[in-house]
């Protein structure tokens, strides 16, 4: 229930933020220099595998990192303000309002010891200025809005006696309670069978449209991303690799771990004996690789991947972090290239954090 | 609830019936008799045989059992407790007379418990790893590895030989003949140094526990919940996650429960505090046979009782608990 003006910017700007763990062992760069915008109404897919940073970046918009991680670089815009400038307080008053969130695991996110309908009136009553029965009245409305039957009765029980899907329903009730203008879900379906999966992004599709609210949804899941997401952004040992509309990452992906992620999907429209599956696993955050993140489980891997690759323009408003043409050849620079050679024309061919 | 109750109830016959068995057939086994404390070197043999027919002693073990417990079970009688063989006096009066102080004793300890290891143990959570932390980390380490005996005997040292005098170190009211003796200002002050005593041990392992189901509710998912609502710090600590850390602590009311009713043993003999405590150790060491027994029987109670009680309470605070 945001009064801020909209503004014609995008609704969300995250701007080269860095957001590292500093544990006993060494610094866990989890977010490295992650760019990327959410414009109004919008839906951003953000995928990649557990541990590459997508919960950290989302947590990172909430301002919820918690010791002994931190925000070391970057600026998050939330309608042109910077979210890391504000107070503590101001945050609060962001947190729930403008920017709801909901969670992976619905078994375990709501307060055991509260009803239903107060934990979401909880949550009005700390945007609205309205009494605790108008926020009640709310919650049990949202309950009906998300699909919940007998939501009177749903609202004055406890979680433990909802089903696993209802729980969701009831967290999604909750962040959409005060209208916020962007969603933050962080594997919402993970954890549900897949027909409840459906039902649930019915139900975010449904609001999405009815609020204008955009959502950045986080998953590994790439069919709900096909089936939610206007925009991708695939993520790697914590940095953005590849950037796109929903069509063209997956019509023609450019970065060879995006080609592996689709490549490694079950497909009812074409026979495969095996699915394919990226070799190796991801890097351990402590023992990252010089150059670039991925090229030991490349494919395609060159001599010149020991160089950061470049974040190039390989197609109209499609970016991906890797040495390969934009036709997916190897470059000019010549495959073998090392040293201050690579590093210049990674340098030309960079399209600026912007 | 009400059907749940009655059956914990009549489950805890059986229990309690076990727990006479087991006493009266540790106190046969033990050494010594009622008797020996009339053994003189010019004792007739006939007196202490006589002596051992008016007890009922040179009766079959399992008669004497079954006396004693058809008598016991009729609590509403003055003798159904049978009368101490040291003073005469009706047992059951005589713990009845005893109750109070103990009951004032330990229950001044447990308030003062919880009103201190809740605060404490709460910090010690929400800072973890601050100097505040360790502080109390220390001290509950301390307190919990120092002994009662040592601990009562460190404490009465300090109020009466260090502050020379400033706590008195026995009993519940002033010498006779001292102004102000018995009123409820010379109890209180009476009381200092043994709830001191009873309170450093409990809040030791109180305020540890607090910390450990605190800590383990702030890194539930709900908590995460409630932060990305835009609560307030205070709102997330004290309303989300101290509502559910609070629900285990039940289970160390229930434990703390006997020990309340039939006294701190090692604490009341210190402090010579009249209470049940006292009475049951003086009764132990005289072999006062039916004294000892409604002493340990009064415990038993209480921990069946401490035992219902706690579960009982988590239905009432936990709402996924439901009998």
């Amino acid at each position: 229930m945001t009064l801020t003006a909209r503004s014609t910017g995008p609704l969300l700007e995250i701007r080269g933020i860095k957001t590292h763990f500093f544990t006993q062992d060494g610094v866990v760069k989890a977010v490295d220099d992650v760019t990327f915008e959410i414009g109004h109404g919008q839906t951003l897919g953000v995928v990649g595998e557990s541990g590459c940073g997508k919960s950290i970046t989302s947590l990172s918009v909430m301002r919820l990192i918690e010791r002994p991680g931190r925000i070391v670089a970057g600026e998050i815009l939330l309608n042109g303000e910077n979210l890391l400038e504000k107070s503590d307080a101001d945050m609060r008053d962001i947190r729930g309002d403008q920017v709801s969130m909901i969670f992976q695991e619905p078994m375990t996110s709501l307060n055991p010891v509260f009803t239903c309908g107060d934990q979401i009136a909880e949550a009005v009553q700390q945007h609205t200025a309205v009494s605790r029965r108008e926020a009640w009245d709310r919650g049990v409305e949202m309950l009906r809005v998300v699909g919940i039957s007998d939501a009177k009765r749903r609202a004055s029980e406890h979680p433990h006696q909802l089903s696993g899907g209802m729980r969701q329903r009831v967290m999604i009730a909750m962040a959409l309670s005060t209208d916020p203008d962007l969603l933050i879900a962080d594997e919402p379906t993970t954890a549900l069978d897949v027909t409840i999966q459906a039902q649930i992004l019915e139900v975010m599709r449904e609001l999405r449209e009815k609020n204008r609210m955009a959502i950045m949804l986080i998953t590994h899941d790439l069919g709900v991303v096909a089936e939610m997401a206007d925009e991708v952004v695939v993520m790697y040992a914590g940095k953005v690799v590849e950037r796109s509309d929903v069509k063209t990452v997956f019509g023609s992906p450019h970065h060879p771990y995006t080609q592996g992620l689709l490549l490694s999907i079950p497909r009812l429209d074409e026979r495969r004996e095996r699915l394919q599956v990226i070799k190796g696993t991801v890097p351990s955050p402590l023992h990252l690789p010089e150059g670039c993140l991925f090229k030991r489980r490349c494919p395609h891997r060159m001599k010149v991947c020991d160089t950061p690759p470049p974040y190039q323009e390989v197609g109209p408003s499609h970016v991906s972090r890797c040495w390969l043409t934009p036709a997916g050849e190897a470059p000019d620079v010549g495959a073998d290239a090392t040293g201050p050679e690579a590093e210049q024309a990674a340098e030309a061919l960079t399209v600026a954090a912007r | 609830m009400a059907t749940y109750i009655l059956r914990r109830t009549l489950q805890s016959i059986p229990i309690l019936f076990g727990v006479a068995l087991v006493s009266f057939a540790i106190i046969q086994l033990a050494p010594g008799s009622p008797i020996d404390r009339f053994r003189t070197p010019n004792i007739r043999p006939e007196t202490l045989e006589n002596l051992v027919r008016l007890y009922g002693l040179d009766k079959p073990v399992h008669e004497q059992f079954i006396s004693w417990i058809t008598a016991f079970v009729q609590f509403w009688n003055t003798e159904s407790w049978g009368y101490s063989l040291v003073d005469g006096r009706s047992v059951r009066d005589t713990l009845v007379d005893r109750m109070p102080a103990t009951l004032l004793l330990g229950g001044t300890a447990l308030l003062v418990t919880i009103v201190i290891a809740i605060p404490i143990g709460i910090l010690a959570a929400v800072r973890q790893y601050s100097w505040a932390d360790k502080a109390i980390t220390t001290f509950a380490t301390i307190g919990y590895a120092i002994p009662s005996f040592l601990l009562g005997l460190y404490i009465a040292y300090l109020g009466t030989v260090v502050f020379r005098g400033l706590f008195p170190g026995f009993g519940m009211v002033s010498l006779p003949g001292t102004e102000g003796r018995g009123t409820p200002l010379d109890v209180a002050w009476h009381m200092v140094l043994p709830v001191t005593s009873l309170a450093i041990q409990q809040i030791a392992g109180w305020s540890r526990y607090v910390r450990a189901k605190m800590l383990e509710v702030l890194n539930q998912d709900y908590v995460r919940t409630a932060k990305a609502k835009g609560l307030s710090a205070a709102k997330v600590t004290y309303k989300h996650a101290l509502r559910n850390a609070l629900i285990p602590v039940i289970t160390l009311f229930g434990l703390t429960l006997p020990g309340l009713l039939s006294g701190a043993v090692i604490t009341e003999t210190i402090f010579s505090w009249p209470g049940l405590g006292l009475l049951g150790v003086t009764a132990v060491t005289q072999r006062d046979y039916p004294v000892v027994l409604a002493f340990v029987m009064v415990g038993g109670f209480g921990v069946v009782m401490g035992n219902l009680l706690a579960d009982i309470l988590y239905g009432v605070v936990d709402p996924r608990i439901k009998y």
